[in-house]
């Protein structure tokens, strides 16, 4: 009995994370093969590969030719500062996924986010570590805030939260980058020399830099990755975290068994916006320290990616993020041998095309296996 | 699932360097490994923008390397093609432009947050020399300047700005602005002598950089159209990568019975042609004068001419000052005396046009000369007195 339960155990999570490494897996071949053919030499994409290797998990081959040990410490710190959003975004997906809602306005709560980040970070004087909490705070109360429109707009109106989570990015994109940033707080330069973005925020609202002033890794990673361990326990372990999936697999269901839905769902969107308000800080206070032109790649949008590549799982969010971010971060260097920019992001995209086809994967699987599925491995948004 | 691709990666790295020696087709770059390398970090607009990342480029690549990027690599370029992309003023300056015999090294942005490590990247690959293209690297580059001492930067159309945005200057930093309004003079006074209702200008963000080209550009109107220059219309599309918004702000303008309207709106601004050219098809008597590059090739008949501001050449001169030792810190301005800024080929035909090009070579000599002084912001233009 026990060793049927220990087996269960240590089985389990490799089956259910399988469709996503073998996804992952093919997206990286076919990557390969597309660079082959636009470079026209299986030598140029095997270097291209190898550079996003080195430029993603740490340059080995230079460490062995006597460099020092910023070699492996600034890739270390690109990875992590990509990883650190990508795992909040994907969070943030992930959450509203387990009441059952497909919340596609990470983008805009991020932006809020950054923006109330940027603003209390750059206005307000506090010792270090209080100021870091508060802008942390204030961006995720913002990121709650703007995601709380789209629940009640669902809850109370029967509003299509995919509608009006697209409407709710385009207007922080029009309100935010396009009127606040650039008009009454836009940073000032002297003379006729022009300056992007707000003013840059107080050293006392910064995250730490953990690894020297070489490498760019800061504290964000641990923000994300407690936040990604608390997420799990409080989904896996915890009443209300149990009541909101129930809500996700049923709502209907959950009503009948004396849940409250509108207060798991208020919850959860709250949740989910405070993790990706959580992200635009740690974009802000990590790497940009103001809250620059444009803010950043559309790390919202790619958290619905990893979010499914990672099964929807806190824990498998935070290892698609760090695989995600390490290739995008050294993907950088496949430039160097002339392979397009837009590379890294087709691994990613090719991995999501073959995620969602995960229907194939499990028939081709379920004829290796003795035994059936004991459930699917993927909780389906209901929408 | 990290650990296990890691490794994978590693494997097949490892397992392809190990079969280096057999392969005959390695990149360029790995072949010529004597030049001096050229490194440069596009701003998100990237290659192919028509104007600003493109010119830059043309300076490094074409100009400064003799090489053309096809295909994912460097070919070398034909003594033709640079002849082609030179015009007259550049083909006659004194030492001509020729190949430097540098390897270039080009990494394109994808989002603000990527200038700093690119920057880091290139200068770790051995860029003697680091371009960063566009106001919007100040930080990153400032970074990345004081924490490689050794290497040398050049920024372009912004100096390096303290926290609380005034100049500073770094040893191994270059930057370079232009006297964007000189040359939004001489297009404002093409545009007075041609225009026979009334002048418009569609800015990009209201940020002061644009805001020189409306002063310059004003003030060329009023040097030979007063009338003109009293009735002209000025719009902000608030943005520059917004061509719809660009276009219809083109078209309201015109509503407005605006014939000769220039524009200095990145994306917006090829909106801004768009309409122009629509009107024309339409019959209308419109023009529209483009910027930055020569963009007659946009909309061949409706550009007038364009304010073509010389990145290129600012980034080729970098490349050879660094070859002959003499490349220093500091902050420099290029106006019309320098080339820094100037007007591309009057391609179109019009009514006294002999005339109105003799009379903008009388203004381009006093700008140079500097007997007259282009105002660059609001106030400078209030005090401006045209002189006909």
């Amino acid at each position: 009995m026990t060793d049927v339960t220990l087996r269960a155990r240590l089985v389990r999570p490799f089956q259910t994370a399988l469709p996503s490494v073998l996804s992952v897996a093919l997206a990286l071949a076919v990557c390969f093969l597309a660079i082959v053919a636009s470079q026209g030499s299986l030598w140029v994409a095997a270097r291209a590969y190898a550079e996003m290797a080195w430029g993603g998990f740490g340059d080995l081959p230079k460490l062995f030719a006597g460099a020092d040990a910023s070699a492996l410490t600034r890739p270390w710190g690109e990875t992590a500062s990509k990883t650190a959003l990508l795992t909040l975004t994907g969070l943030s997906v992930a959450v509203a996924f387990s009441v059952g809602l497909f919340n596609i306005g990470a983008q805009g709560q991020m932006m809020v986010g950054a923006l109330s980040a940027a603003v209390l970070g750059g206005k307000l004087a506090l010792p270090w570590p209080l100021h870091v909490a508060v802008c942390l705070a204030g961006a995720a109360l913002a990121g709650a805030a703007y995601a709380e429109i789209a629940a009640a707009l669902k809850l109370e109106r029967g509003v299509h939260e995919v509608i009006s989570t697209i409407m709710l990015n385009w207007i922080a994109v029009s309100l935010v980058e396009n009127w606040l940033v650039v008009g009454p707080l836009r940073a000032q330069a002297s003379g006729d020399n022009s300056i992007s973005g707000t003013d840059e925020i107080l050293a006392s609202a910064q995250l730490p830099r953990l690894l020297g002033e070489t490498s760019r890794l800061h504290a964000g990673i641990l923000v994300a990755a407690a936040l990604a361990v608390a997420v799990w326990y409080w989904l896996a372990r915890t009443r209300y975290g149990f009541e909101s999936r129930a809500v996700g697999l049923g709502p209907e269901a959950a009503r009948a068994a004396g849940i409250p839905v509108a207060a798991r769902v208020y919850q959860a969107m709250a949740l989910s916006g405070a993790l990706a308000g959580v992200a635009g800080a740690v974009l802000v206070m990590g790497t940009e320290h103001k809250f620059p032109a444009t803010l950043g790649a559309p790390y919202g949008f790619d958290g619905i990616a990893i979010s499914l590549i990672g099964q929807n799982h806190p824990l498998g969010v935070l290892a698609s993020a760090a695989l995600f971010g390490a290739l995008r971060a050294g993907g950088t260097r496949m430039q160097l041998l002339g392979v397009h920019k837009s590379f890294p992001e087709l691994i990613q995209g090719l991995a999501l095309l073959f995620v969602a086809a995960r229907l194939v994967w499990e028939t081709l699987l379920s004829r290796f296996r003795r035994e059936p599925a004991a459930s699917a491995t993927v909780e389906v948004p209901r929408a | 699932m990290i650990r296990r691709l890691a490794t994978v990666a590693l494997a097949s790295g490892l397992a392809l360097t190990a079969c280096k020696k057999k392969d005959e087709t390695a990149p360029p770059a790995l072949a010529m490994p004597a030049k001096r390398v050229v490194g440069l970090v596009t701003d998100v607009g990237g290659r192919g923008d028509q104007s600003f990342n493109d010119s830059a480029l043309r300076g490094l690549e074409l100009w400064a390397a003799g090489a053309r990027f096809e295909g994912g690599g460097y070919r070398p370029s034909s003594a033709d093609e640079l002849k082609a992309s030179l015009t007259p003023e550049l083909a006659s300056r004194q030492p001509p432009i020729v190949p430097l015999g540098v390897a270039p090294l080009v990494v394109q942005s994808k989002a603000q947050e990527d200038y700093e490590p690119n920057l880091e990247l290139l200068v770790e690959q051995g860029a003697e020399l680091t371009v960063g293209v566009g106001f919007m690297l100040e930080n990153a580059v400032e970074a990345v300047a004081r924490r490689n001492p050794k290497a040398k930067f050049l920024l372009i159309d912004s100096p390096v700005l303290d926290a609380s945005g005034k100049p500073i200057c770094l040893p191994n930093v270059r930057t370079v602005v232009f006297r964007e309004e000189e040359g939004s003079f001489l297009v404002g006074a093409l545009a007075g002598l041609v225009s026979k209702r009334r002048v418009g200008f569609v800015g990009g963000m209201e940020i002061p950089l644009i805001k020189k080209f409306e002063a310059g550009f004003r003030a060329g109107v009023a040097s030979t159209n007063p009338a003109a220059a009293e009735k002209l219309l000025a719009t902000y599309t608030g943005s520059f990568d917004n061509v719809a918004a660009g276009k219809q702000v083109g078209q309201d303008l015109m509503a407005k019975g605006v014939d000769v309207v220039f524009q200095a709106a990145g994306s917006d601004g090829l909106g801004v042609i768009q309409a122009v050219k629509e009107a024309r098809a339409e019959g209308k008597d419109v023009y529209v004068i483009g910027v930055d590059s020569d963009q007659a090739h946009l909309a061949p008949g409706a550009v007038l001419t364009s304010m073509v501001k010389r990145v290129d050449l600012a980034v080729y001169e970098a490349v050879r000052d660094l070859k002959a030792g003499t490349l220093a810190g500091g902050d420099v301005a290029r106006g019309l005396k320098e080339d820094g800024v100037g007007l591309a080929v009057v391609r179109l035909d019009f009514p006294g046009k002999l005339e109105a090009l003799a009379k903008l070579e009388a203004l381009r000599q006093r700008v140079v000369s500097g007997e007259l002084h282009v105002p660059s912001n609001a106030a400078e233009l209030a005090a401006f007195k045209a002189q006909p």
